[in-house]
């Protein structure tokens, strides 16, 4: 409640960084379905968060459609680009998807920039809409949906394939669950609610161009406050992204390069230390204590 | 009445290596066919081969009239077929609970698509196993027998026409042999059609209505337990190796 | 015609250096199961080595690449024995994410300490060249190629024929069996990574006088190495060259007969493909 009014009572720059923190929040939510649930690790998310920029850029600049219209289209290109390159790209495995997944992003952006109608290396420009506060509530309204999506997916039949393929694949089929028909559904709604925020986020920055769009820094941001906050948790990857947000925030302003810095070390020292993140170490402080850290260790070492 | 499961020249070749050779049988509905062998001799193989878990290079496998031939593994459980694995497989990161509910919510027919209901016949199949204290409790922290308690609660719970048990004795003590045993005999009671794979010798002879002997990877015997036992081809074949 | 030779002989030299950029990789990935997404930035590091021996002490950079090596070594073998050894039984995922984490700091270290500016190593003879069948090949590409195959195939030798070698091949096959056999786990997994990091520092040295350093170059090169590594198969060190040469080559001809801007996507494009279909790479076993 108090988030969603936040920007009728917060000063500009507040809500700017309300905004951006949302839309990640919401990338980071939409990873946590194929990377949390379904356990397939995706490097490549930016490309859906691309698709629905551009999507939304070109039905507004190049054939004047209003902002609803865009979004649908970039929504229908990404989960279009997921179901066809799912099928082939979800049959691999581990470190294998996972470095596919990047390499298609990496290809995304040369191809884009090298598109016409997409306004090839200089991008495109969309028309102004002035009044952040809309934005505001446009990113707060997209990520109550995508976590209610997930919400609904932790407790559905869906959900519990999800979590069965994540566990053991194999022993997921022979149970009766249709592996490859929920890796493609889970990969395509996370491009779905990606794609989202990637259109919202060309109308309120009204300047696109394909490095930024297909940023190949997102995946790694939105992955790790995916995992910081919890993977397969409900609340853990908007908890993840608020918090690493937000001391990025802080520390920004004193020296920019701290704040990096500072994202990687916490990288590590949660990987060895808290591997399964917040929402995990929340369930189990309680029961271990410091512990819990030290047992961590103990269970991953050589 | 027709045999619920249909196997025909049924051949397994990996690159230069024959795993299965040319196996035929059947499985009466209803029935406990023991499959036995020495270690290698291509059993697991061949329940892989009719879970779906591995592609047949030849031959034919029928399900209750059914051909297995193009079907993927999950078509085959929603078939009815239910099996267990050697090498256990459980959903680690789930609870005991959950993870039968998995069985329950896909299985035979496509399974349950209401989850408390399915949570409910999890519940059931954990009391069956013998497993319900322990619903709460996260899938990896189970010890062995447990395990194989666990992957058995998984099976039942897709409801199955028939059931593939791969070593679910291995590494028990003879009490707990007993109660799985009784715990088999009741599965079949309620009419469903087992194929066990077992090297506890006494076991699978108390257990089975007929038995099937591989050896590398061919049928040498099949039959009433006690005269397959007896036959001279099947007691070389196990010469030097234990016998319970 | 001869603009033709010009390319396939520049997408030659430039293969021989990728190669040996996916060999620490490699080796690694091979060995430990540790997929390195910090490997470009050890790369970087290898190339400032490199760079400030060349520009404080006046050392060949032909002559310093041992000494690169040798701290790089040193830095890898510390790397993986306290801090890597503490996840390495944990899903392949973790070790993936902390290795991001490692070239995320490694990285702003750079940048505090070198800051952004490119840096070329220089060597009197930088600008050299000499003709082969009419196509110019630049003195130091032709070296960087020479030093490249000679450490790949040392590699080789090194772990078909030594004691040391053996032991790291039987660990990377069977762990348990290994240690029966009284190799020493931690070390040797320290002393892997610590080889691969050494071959990514040579690569580095190489990389700065071939082409410009800063910071930022990491990550790219660890993209293009992974590509390297699979299009060519993990499964020996001769498949990381025939990777490394194919894609020089791709990517060379591809600069020409499309444009350069697509000379990314030719590789990127074709590791997706390799990946889709034949995941064990051009010169892997298949099962």
């Amino acid at each position: 409640m108090v988030m969603a009014a936040a920007p009728w009572i917060a000063s500009p720059s507040l809500i700017q960084f309300g905004i951006s923190t949302l839309l990640l929040a919401t990338l980071a939510q939409s990873w946590n379905i194929i990377g949390g649930y379904a356990g397939y690790a995706s490097f490549g998310n930016s490309v859906f968060y691309g698709l629905g920029s551009y999507g939304t850029a070109i039905a507004m600049v190049q054939w004047h459609l209003p902002f609803g219209v865009g979004l649908a289209l970039g929504a229908v290109l990404a989960v279009a680009f997921a179901v066809v390159l799912g099928l082939p790209v979800l049959r691999l495995r581990g470190h294998y998807f996972a470095i596919c997944t990047l390499a298609l992003a990496e290809v995304m952006i040369a191809i884009v920039s090298n598109v016409d109608i997409a306004g090839r290396n200089t991008g495109l420009v969309l028309p102004l809409l002035r009044g952040d506060a809309l934005f505001y509530e446009m990113a707060f309204g997209l990520l109550v949906l995508t976590t209610l999506a997930v919400l609904w997916i932790a407790r559905s039949r869906f959900g519990y394939g999800l979590m069965s393929i994540r566990e053991n694949e194999e022993a997921a089929a022979v149970l009766g669950v249709d592996t490859t028909l929920y890796k493609v559904l889970a990969f395509a709604l996370s491009g779905f609610f990606a794609a989202l925020a990637g259109g919202i986020h060309a109308y309120w920055i009204t300047f696109l161009d394909p490095v930024s769009a297909f940023d190949i820094g997102l995946n790694v941001k939105m992955i790790i406050m995916a995992v910081f906050g919890g993977p397969g948790s409900i609340l853990g990857p908007v908890v993840g992204a608020f918090l690493l947000s937000g001391i990025s925030e802080v520390l920004s302003t004193e020296i920019s390069n701290l704040a990096g810095l500072f994202f990687g070390v916490v990288i590590v020292i949660a990987v060895v230390f808290m591997p399964r993140g917040l929402a995990d170490l929340g369930r189990r402080f309680k029961q271990f204590g410091w512990h819990y850290f030290a047992e961590n260790v103990r269970v991953h070492r050589l | 009445m027709p045999s619920l499961l249909n196997v025909r020249g049924l051949t397994k070749r990996f690159a230069g290596l024959v795993a299965l050779s040319d196996v035929s049988f059947e499985l009466e509905r209803g029935e406990i066919l023991g499959l036995i062998g020495p270690n290698g001799a291509g059993k697991t193989t061949l329940i892989n081969m009719i879970s779906g878990t591995l592609s047949a290079t030849d031959g034919d496998v029928t399900f209750d009239g059914c051909d297995l031939k193009r079907l993927p593994a999950y078509r085959r459980a929603r078939l009815g077929i239910g099996r267990t694995f050697q090498i256990m497989r459980p959903f680690p990161g789930l609870s005991v609970l959950d993870n039968v509910a998995v069985g329950a919510l896909f299985g035979t027919g496509g399974g349950d698509h209401n989850l408390p209901r399915a949570r409910r016949v999890a519940s059931e199949k954990l009391e069956f196993v013998g497993l319900a204290h322990r619903a709460n409790q996260r899938a990896e922290a189970l010890g062995g027998p447990d395990r194989k308690r666990l992957e058995l609660a998984k099976a039942l719970a897709m409801n199955p026409r028939m059931l593939l048990l791969d070593e679910v004795m291995a590494g028990l003590n003879l009490v707990e042999i007993e109660a799985v045993i009784a715990m088999i005999k009741k599965v079949r009671d309620q009419g469903i059609s087992i194929l066990v794979i077992e090297h506890v010798m006494k076991a699978i002879r108390s257990l089975s209505d007929r038995l099937l002997v591989l050896h590398h990877g061919e049928k040498i015997a099949e039959g009433a337990p006690e005269q397959v036992l007896r036959d001279p081809q099947v007691v070389e074949a196990y010469l030097g190796r234990r016998r319970a | 015609m001869s603009l033709l030779w010009q390319v396939v002989v520049n997408g030659i030299l430039l293969g021989g250096l990728y190669a040996l950029m996916a060999l620490g990789l490699a080796l690694v990935w091979g060995v430990l199961n540790i997929v390195n997404l910090a490997h470009g930035a050890l790369i970087m590091l290898g190339a400032y080595v490199c760079y400030y021996l060349f520009t404080g002490l006046s050392i060949d950079p032909f002559v310093a690449l041992p000494l690169t090596m040798l701290a790089l070594f040193a830095f890898g073998y510390l790397l993986q024995r306290y801090l890597l050894n503490l996840v390495i039984r944990a899903p392949m995922f973790n070790t993936l994410l902390i290795t991001f984490g490692i070239d995320v700091v490694l990285t702003y270290l750079a940048q505090i300490a070198f800051s952004a500016d490119f840096r070329t190593i220089n060597p009197t003879y930088a600008g050299d060249n000499f003709a082969l069948f009419g196509a110019a090949v630049p003195v130091v590409r032709l070296l960087a190629f020479a030093v490249a195959l000679a450490l790949t195939i040392i590699l080789w030798l090194f772990l078909a024929r030594t004691r040391l070698g053996r032991a790291i091949r039987a660990t990377a096959q069977n762990l348990i069996a290994a240690r029966l056999y009284g190799v020493e786990p931690r070390r040797v997994y320290a002393l892997t990574f610590g080889l691969g990091a050494a071959l990514a520092g040579a690569a580095g040295g190489l990389y700065g006088v071939v082409s410009q350093v800063n910071p930022y170059i990491g990550t790219s090169l660890t993209a293009k190495s992974f590509a390297i590594a699979i299009i060519g198969g993990l499964e020996s060190p001769l498949g990381v060259i025939a990777g490394g040469l194919f894609l020089g080559i791709v990517e060379s001809l591809t600069a020409l007969y499309i444009g350069p801007t697509y000379a990314d996507v030719a590789s990127f494009g074709i590791l997706v493909l390799v990946l889709i279909v034949r995941p064990t790479g051009l010169l892997g076993r298949t099962t």
